[in-house]
C-alpha cells in the first residue's frame, strides 16, 4: 500500500453530511491492510500532536471542540 | 490511571475547558478500543462522533462508584457506533465480543504531557527541509479543520505533492526522535 495514501488517512478532517461526521473519502481507497496501517499511523501522529500542544490535545480533540463551539 | 471523572461535574455543567482536559486523557484509550474495527470502519469518524455524543449525554451521566465511568461510557458508545457502522457498510460480520476485555485493554495507563518529548520533537522539526516542514505544519496547525486538498492549495502544492512531503516529514521526524532515544509508537504522551 502506498505510504502517501495511508498518510492521507491520518488526517482528523472529516466531511460533514447532514450534521453528522462522515467517512473520509480516501478511507474507501485503502484495502484492509492499508486501513490497519492508517490506524496505527494515526495513533502515532496523535501522540506527536498532543505532545506539541500546550494543552496536550490532538487534532482530533481540537476538531471535536471546534464542532462543539460552532454548535 | 488517573480518574478522569474529576472533570465530569464541570463537563455536565457545560464547561468546555473541563471537557478538553477530559479529552486529553481519554482520547487514546477510546481510540485503542476501536483497534479491532480498523479494517472495517473509519475509526477517526467514529471516534469524533463518539466524543460529540459524550459531550451531549454528559449532563445525564451518573457515576457508578468506579473510576472513569465517563470513559467507560465513551468506550461503549464508540463500540456500539463502530458495530452499527460495520453493519451499515457490510464490511464484515460482527463476532460476539467481550466488552469488558476490550475495556480493560483500552484503559491502560493514561499519559500526561512530557515537556522533554515536546522539546525533542520541536528540535527535530527544526531540522526538516522546507517543503516537508511546511506540509507537517499545515496539518498540525489546521487541527482537523481543513482537508488535505485545501491545505495543499494553501501551500501552492498539488495534493499528491503535499502528501509526499507530509509522509517524508513524518518519516524524518520519527527517525530523528529515534536517534534521540524516543520511539513515538511506544511512548505514552
Amino acid at each position: 500500500m502506498n505510504d502517501d495514501r495511508i498518510q492521507e488517512g491520518t488526517t482528523a478532517w472529516r466531511p460533514r453530511v447532514g450534521g453528522r461526521i462522515d467517512i473520509l473519502p480516501a478511507w474507501h481507497d485503502l484495502d484492509e491492510e492499508g486501513r490497519r496501517e492508517a490506524f496505527e499511523e494515526t495513533v502515532a501522529l496523535r501522540k506527536l500532536e498532543a505532545a506539541l500542544d500546550p494543552d496536550g490535545l490532538s487534532s482530533t480533540a481540537h476538531a471535536v471542540l471546534d464542532r462543539i463551539r460552532r454548535a | 490511571m488517573t480518574n478522569l471523572d474529576v472533570h465530569a461535574a464541570a463537563i455536565a455543567a457545560g464547561d468546555e475547558r473541563a471537557f478538553a482536559r477530559w479529552l486529553a486523557g481519554s482520547e487514546a484509550p477510546i481510540r485503542a478500543s476501536l483497534r479491532s474495527f480498523a479494517a472495517s470502519v473509519d475509526t477517526e469518524a467514529v471516534l469524533q462522533e463518539t466524543l460529540l455524543r459524550v459531550w451531549q449525554v454528559a449532563p445525564r451521566f451518573e457515576a457508578d462508584g468506579r473510576d472513569n465511568g465517563l470513559l467507560r461510557l465513551a468506550i461503549r458508545i464508540a463500540r456500539n457506533l463502530a458495530i452499527s457502522e460495520t453493519r451499515r457498510l457490510r464490511t464484515r460480520p460482527i463476532e460476539p465480543d467481550d466488552l469488558e476485555r476490550h475495556l480493560a485493554e483500552a484503559m491502560g495507563p493514561a499519559g500526561t504531557s512530557d515537556p522533554l518529548l515536546a522539546r525533542l520533537i520541536a528540535k527535530c522539526r527544526e531540522k526538516l527541509p522546507t517543503k516537508p516542514a511546511q506540509a507537517l505544519a499545515a496539518r498540525l496547525e489546521s487541527f482537523g479543520a481543513a482537508s488535505d486538498a485545501v491545505l495543499a492549495e494553501r501551500l501552492g502544492m498539488q495534493k499528491n505533492t503535499f502528501l509526499q512531503n507530509f509522509t517524508r516529514a513524518r518519516r524524518m521526524l520519527e527517525q530523528c526522535l529515534e536517534r534521540g532515544g524516543v520511539d513515538i509508537r511506544e511512548a505514552s504522551t
